[in-house]
């Protein structure tokens, strides 16, 4: 395992025809590389709501310092894994004021440019797969700027998530072929990622982010 | 950003008559049948109706912040479900085995004795004997002219309709985020935690567009509740806010201009310590009244001791008139068709 601060990512081919990739703190996983990728938070001026600017004016959000960011590809299917430090994990929503985990990792919808501050435009949407805990299905979102974010009723995505020894491990796979963000062998793609603390009643563009794009390599 | 800069072209407006309601809960009643009775919705009380003075619904209903001030939003927050009143369980297990001598007790889903729940208060009101007042507020979504909710929403999943001026949550683009829910000054949206989106009244619009009053207008035995267009000059809301100006916001200072409007609370004077009344002093607080609802409260009830004792003698008041209702259809404004009557009836009654 190795460790640092990038913003360049390789993905792993991992041979194992069978892969348990899907069970995020499993021991397939332990062989592949670990990058540290540092996250901020996301503009308080840039939230599309007056009252969200107002009521979270000097409340702290987005804290979250750094994520681990593996990459595999394996048989015809890539899959990224999330790690991060949540000592206090929501792991669902009980109540009308809790608020669940959660991480996502976002694409420009064609795999090459999209404005990642504003979550894309008319012109260059970004396509993004998100995990929230308690859930069994990710969402599959596209997005044509903050506040526009829609969800794909029918996708190939899917997520496996564990909380275990204070962090959280969430691992997303998807077949390279399938619809959605172009994933080709041998190819880079521009890769955002963004965490969400339900104890600190995170959501929408309240979060953790990478402030620009990875470039995510796939394998050839 | 979303900001709502244009009126719509039709406002649906409400007047509920403080001085009608029996506080049945048959508008509450039928409000539950009518649209939350579904899984996720069991603690969904749409309309309510509370004994004021009281905690409200959610408990201190009025002081978990939203609205405006001085124009800009004020951050709200949003109680957590036991402060509404999560719908209960009974012991009954425990009340079989004693033969019935164990009470009857409601219980939390974790087993617990609630600690509040709706109207919890039930007509303990405020004042000491002998001038002890309490008043019944029912409490709907006002569809508000300067909505908090929809202008909290970072991904504009409440919108007006151009038609009537109702707000709606588009279940489909509502994430559950539940800014709308802390910028209610009046906390009156609630959240389905199975599918994760906020729910709150509808004004019954689907009644609405078949010609049926809201069911809880339809329902309300005390002929309470008036509705019609705010632009009809002859309708009862205009009559009454505009002309008569006795109707009157709940908590102007919140800043949301509602579309719900009431007629406070008229009540006889004190009594003094010799058991008479004191003509000077009101049995409710005026400094209450006027917290409730904004500084025209004393011209309003001025106005209704008027006309009340115009009518006491005999003479006309289109005031009193108005407020008796003594054809029901006069309360429903263009909304009088029966439900019953038509070829596809909505659902309810």
């Amino acid at each position: 395992m190795t460790a640092g601060t990038l913003t360049s990512v390789t993905a792993e081919r991992l041979g194992d025809a069978s892969p348990q990739l899907l069970a995020p703190g499993g021991t397939q996983w332990a062989k592949v590389s670990e990058t540290t990728v540092s996250l901020a938070p996301t503009p308080l001026d840039a939230q599309p709501s007056a009252y969200v600017q107002t009521s979270w004016a000097g409340r702290p959000y987005g804290a979250l310092a750094s994520v681990g960011l593996s990459a595999v590809v394996a048989g015809d299917a890539l899959y990224l894994r999330l790690r991060w430090a949540a000592a206090e994990p929501r792991q669902a929503i009980s109540d009308n004021d809790t608020y669940a985990d959660a991480c996502a990792v976002l694409f420009p919808l064609d795999g090459k440019t999209a404005e990642l501050a504003t979550m894309g435009d008319e012109r260059s949407p970004v396509q993004g797969w998100h995990w929230r805990a308690g859930t069994a299905l990710p969402f599959v979102i596209t997005a044509t700027g903050l506040g526009t974010v829609s969800r794909v009723p029918d996708h190939p995505v899917s997520v496996g998530a564990a909380w275990e020894n204070g962090s959280w491990s969430v691992a997303f796979k998807r077949g390279l072929g399938e619809q959605g963000v172009p994933l080709t062998a041998g190819a880079s793609v521009p890769l955002g990622i963004a965490v969400w603390s339900g104890a600190n009643s995170e959501r929408a563009g309240l979060k953790a982010h990478t402030p620009a794009w990875l470039t995510l390599t796939l394998p050839k | 950003m979303a900001t709502v800069s244009s009126r719509p072209a039709r406002q649906l407006a409400m007047v509920f008559d403080l001085n009608k309601c029996l506080g049945c809960q048959s508008c509450s009643i039928a409000c539950k049948t009518l649209w939350t009775d579904a899984p996720g919705m069991e603690s969904m009380w749409w309309n309510i109706v509370n004994t004021m003075p009281g905690g409200g619904t959610p408990r201190d209903v009025f002081s978990h912040g939203g609205g405006y001030k001085n124009g800009e939003p004020v951050p709200g927050t949003f109680p957590p479900l036991r402060e509404f009143g999560e719908a209960w369980g009974f012991d009954q297990e425990a009340t079989f085995a004693s033969g019935g001598k164990a009470a009857f007790r409601p219980l939390e889903r974790d087993g617990s004795s609630p600690e509040w729940g709706p109207n919890w208060d039930e007509d303990m009101g405020g004042g000491q004997y002998p001038n002890s007042y309490f008043f019944y507020l029912q409490q709907i979504c006002a569809n508000c002219s300067k909505p908090a909710c929809l202008e909290a929403c970072p991904r504009t999943g409440l919108y007006r309709r151009e038609e009537d001026g109702i707000i709606l949550i588009d279940e489909e683009r509502c994430h559950g985020y539940r800014f709308c829910a802390e910028a209610c000054p009046y906390k009156r949206i609630y959240f389905n935690p199975g599918r994760v989106v906020a729910q709150k009244c509808i004004a019954c619009y689907p009644r609405l567009e078949a010609g049926v009053a809201p069911a809880c207008v339809r329902q309300c035995p005390g002929r309470v509740r008036h509705v019609d267009y705010m632009d009809n000059l002859e309708g009862h809301p205009y009559k009454l806010v505009h002309e008569w100006k006795v109707a009157l916001p709940l908590r102007p200072d919140f800043g949301t201009e509602p579309n719900v409007f009431y007629v406070p609370p008229l009540a006889p004077p004190a009594f003094n310590e010799a058991g008479e009344f004191d003509e000077t002093k009101p049995r409710i607080p005026d400094e209450y009244l006027r917290e409730m609802f904004g500084p025209g409260v004393e011209r309003a009830l001025e106005t209704i001791q008027v006309e009340r004792e115009k009518s006491a003698r005999g003479e006309p008041s289109e005031l009193i008139d108005i407020l008796i209702a003594r054809d029901w259809n006069d309360l429903l404004g263009p909304f009088t068709a029966n439900p019953a009557e038509l070829d596809r009836p909505p659902r309810g009654g």
